[in-house]
């Protein structure tokens, strides 16, 4: 067994992409919040504030509430070991490091993962309204969860038909994408399961209408409400890495091109090239599906929003899914 | 029903909580997300306005009246005024009674935009939030150039106004009014139209007709229930009549039958806006020439009050949020009213809001509190607490006191004087 290549190359890898995407994802934030206020007619915050926040909250004093439990304090450290696991999973213009046979579900897993950390964390707070919050979260994560691995298995299945060595793989989209299939049913198909993808996106990142199990006015952040200092500033990091992940999940099954091959790089220098560019098409993608519903739209309530989840969202998965299985099975 | 009992869960709202502007606070029986029932629990914005008002004389007490709120501060001083010269048996000066109207109006506009905003801000949609409250500035800032200040107007005097609407201040407002024409019906587009709004808002807090009569609801409350009435039209208030006021009804603005819930707050505050802004045209229009008030200074006003005043008088208007009503009983040869009572109209909105609320979604209570436009700071005066079996009336200098106490237990170590700075009032 080859250390070098088998053990020290995925750990250098991962702890690159853990910085890259930890800056780039609290940038992302910080454009978000500028982008958001210009469309609100406000000036803004500078766009390096979540970088001031993140060092501020790190610095400040941690208060532990008398009513938690040690897993009030576990839980931020585990949601965010989570998120950089899940890096090692998730396609960013390359195929991921640790891409196996099947990683589709370890992929899903720990991005569950992540939300019931949260929701631990809370409910073991104390305070009623984290309990509220961990009741939302868990609500909106059973709605939405089931509309979106439907979506992926099917489009996993039906490009595991064309060919590939390792099915059911998050390398798979680098192989081949879902519009190479080319039959307008699966052209329909894909379009109906972009949809699906676009509100399972806004609804994993709370923006907009699924902004529910953090909300500010009715629960006082909700889930949130009890963390200070460094433990928030840890789950506002998780927050930003997943928002990108969750991102980088739809650019990848949707928008896969990378440019390295135009430039005729490859290698290191070609991953990181198409590296960048993925990360212009999750800024392009989140302006869509994040600033601009959240400029738009208000908060449901939970029953509205978990009603539209299954009579809408999931409705819809369950059509975009036959439309494309179908004609492999007839 | 009992067997249901070990599920429920009473949770505290309030009384500092950022999804209300004021300190109050409300015990919630909370089935899951459901409302079961709301305890509002008040008192927590006491500064005992009405102890201080029965040390000062009537001119003083003006002023007092003006700081009880922000937001309604001319509504306040104005129904005050009003009591003050119905037992004194002044008569105002016409001209007055039309500075009165467009001051009155302009405020109007200004509560009612950032209540809206308030609302939208409740669901989360912030951008509505910094529309309506980017509108608001530009009738913040007709106020200042009118009366001089964005919140305290000081306009109104016992017998009359302080200050003239000359040309140039009508030139103003008059510009002012055109852009709220041109901004009005995006207003209406952002809370009429918008599918997140109507989703949050239709059949929220439904308060019926008859919960909102039990519970005497005023206001765009009762309006919105489909209660006919408002202050300035039932009681014939000053020149509202010679303007043509008319209560504004939910059915007026949406065309639909009036529901109760917070929709129909939201848009009979539209209409009421777009109501103000015709007011305040008729009104510049109409306006006669003449005096602005009858004694021309206050020593003067004070002197003349001290004989004038004997009996009790009633002022009514209608504030932004709903019929104000202030008492004042004078006594000959006294210049300080031995009693002087405001009554608010958050106070029954409040009770209305709370049965109204029962069976909603938790995530509801925020906008249906919001929606009465609550102003706690206007309605808790007097605190009576329970002292070991027996009541007692608490005042500044008990509060002081008792503040001064608790900062002590919550940090020992606090440094600086406590005693306050300047006379205050006669204690």
């Amino acid at each position: 067994m080859n250390v070098v290549s088998e053990f020290v190359y995925p750990v250098a890898g991962l702890i690159g992409l853990y910085a890259f995407v930890s800056f780039a994802s609290l940038l992302w934030e910080g454009i978000d919040r500028k982008l958001v206020a210009r469309m609100q007619r406000r000036v803004g915050p500078p766009l390096i504030q979540p970088f001031y926040d993140f060092l501020k909250m790190a610095s400040k004093e941690t208060i532990i509430p008398n009513t938690a439990n040690f897993m009030f304090r576990a839980s931020p450290v585990l949601a965010l070991a989570t998120a950089i696991a899940l890096l090692a999973y998730t396609p960013m213009g390359f195929s991921p490091i640790l891409a196996k046979k099947g990683d589709v579900i370890v992929f899903i897993y720990l991005l569950a993962l992540i939300s019931f950390f949260k929701i631990v964390g809370a409910i073991s707070s104390g305070s009623p309204y984290a309990k509220i919050g961990a009741a939302r979260e868990a609500t909106l994560m059973v709605s939405r969860e089931p509309a979106m691995m439907l979506a992926l298995f099917t489009i996993m299945w039906r490009l595991g038909k064309l060919g590939i060595s390792k099915p059911f793989s998050m390398g798979v989209f680098y192989v081949h994408n879902i519009w190479q299939v080319g039959t307008p049913m699966s052209m329909v198909g894909a379009v109906i399961l972009l949809y699906v993808f676009i509100v399972w996106l806004a609804s994993e990142i709370e923006a907009g209408y699924f902004n529910i199990p953090d909300a500010e006015e009715e629960i006082a952040e909700g889930l949130l409400v009890e963390y200070s200092g460094r433990y928030l500033a840890l789950l506002k990091l998780t927050k930003s890495l997943k928002t990108y992940i969750s991102a980088s999940l739809v650019v990848a099954i949707f928008f896969p091109w990378g440019i390295a091959g135009y430039f005729g790089l490859a290698g290191l220098s070609a991953d990181v090239v198409n590296l960048l560019f993925h990360t212009l098409k999750v800024f392009i993608l989140l302006f869509a599906v994040m600033s601009v519903f959240r400029a738009s739209t208000g908060r449901l309530q939970i029953t509205k929003a978990v009603n539209f989840l299954w009579k809408n969202v999931f409705v819809a998965a369950l059509v975009g899914s036959l439309l494309i299985a179908m004609e492999v099975i007839a | 029903m009992t067997e249901k009992v070990e599920y429920w869960v009473k949770i505290p709202f309030g009384p500092i909580h950022p999804g209300l502007e004021e300190p109050e606070k409300f015990i919630l029986t909370l089935d899951g997300e459901r409302i079961i029932n709301v305890d509002v629990k008040l008192g927590y914005n006491l500064r005992g306005i009405q102890w201080i008002g029965l040390r000062r004389n009537y001119v003083q007490i003006m002023y007092l009246a003006e700081r009880m709120c922000g937001i309604c501060s001319f509504s306040h001083n104005h129904t005050y005024t009003r009591a003050v010269e119905e037992a004194a048996g002044i008569e105002v000066p016409e001209r007055a009674e039309y500075i009165r109207v467009i001051v009155g109006e302009l405020e109007r506009i200004h509560s009612h935009l950032l209540n809206l905003g308030v609302l939208a801000h409740d669901i989360g949609y912030d951008t509505v939030l910094h529309l309506t409250w980017l509108a608001r500035e530009k009738v913040m800032d007709t106020l200042e150039a009118v009366s001089g200040n964005r919140v305290n107007y000081s306009m109104v005097t016992i017998g009359g106004v302080r200050r003239d609407i000359d040309e140039k201040r009508k030139r103003i407002i008059l510009d002012a009014m055109k852009y709220y024409r041109e901004v009005l019906p995006q207003m209406e587009d952002f809370f009429l139209q918008d599918p997140t709004i109507e989703a949050r808002f239709r059949d929220v807090a439904v308060i019926n007709r008859r919960v909102a009569v039990e519970q005497g609801a005023v206001g765009p409350t009762g309006r919105g229930s489909g209660l006919k009435d408002d202050a300035r039209w039932s009681e014939r208030l000053g020149v509202y009549p010679d303007l043509g006021i008319k209560p504004v009804m939910p059915q007026d603005v949406t065309g639909e039958r009036p529901h109760g819930d917070v929709f129909d707050r939201a848009a009979v505050r539209i209409g009421e806006i777009k109501q103000s802004i015709e007011l305040i045209e008729h009104a510049l229009d109409q306006m006669p020439d003449g005096k602005i008030k009858v004694f021309a200074k206050d020593n003067i006003l004070v002197a003349k009050l001290r004989n004038l005043v004997d009996g009790e008088g009633i002022g009514r208007y209608e504030a932004p949020r709903g019929e104000l009503v202030h008492y004042v009983r004078g006594k000959k040869g006294s210049d300080k009213p031995p009693r002087w009572k405001p009554r608010e109209p958050t106070f029954p909105n409040l009770f209305a809001v709370a049965k109204g609320v029962i069976g909603d979604q938790l995530a509801d209570f925020v906008v249906a509190v919001a929606s009465i436009d609550p102003c706690l700071s206007c309605t808790d005066r007097v605190a009576v607490m329970e002292d070991r079996g027996r009541k007692r009336v608490l005042t500044e200098r008990d509060l002081i006191k008792a503040s001064i106490k608790k900062t002590r237990e919550i940090n020992p170590d606090i440094r600086g004087d406590p005693t306050p700075v300047g006379l205050g009032c006669s204690r």
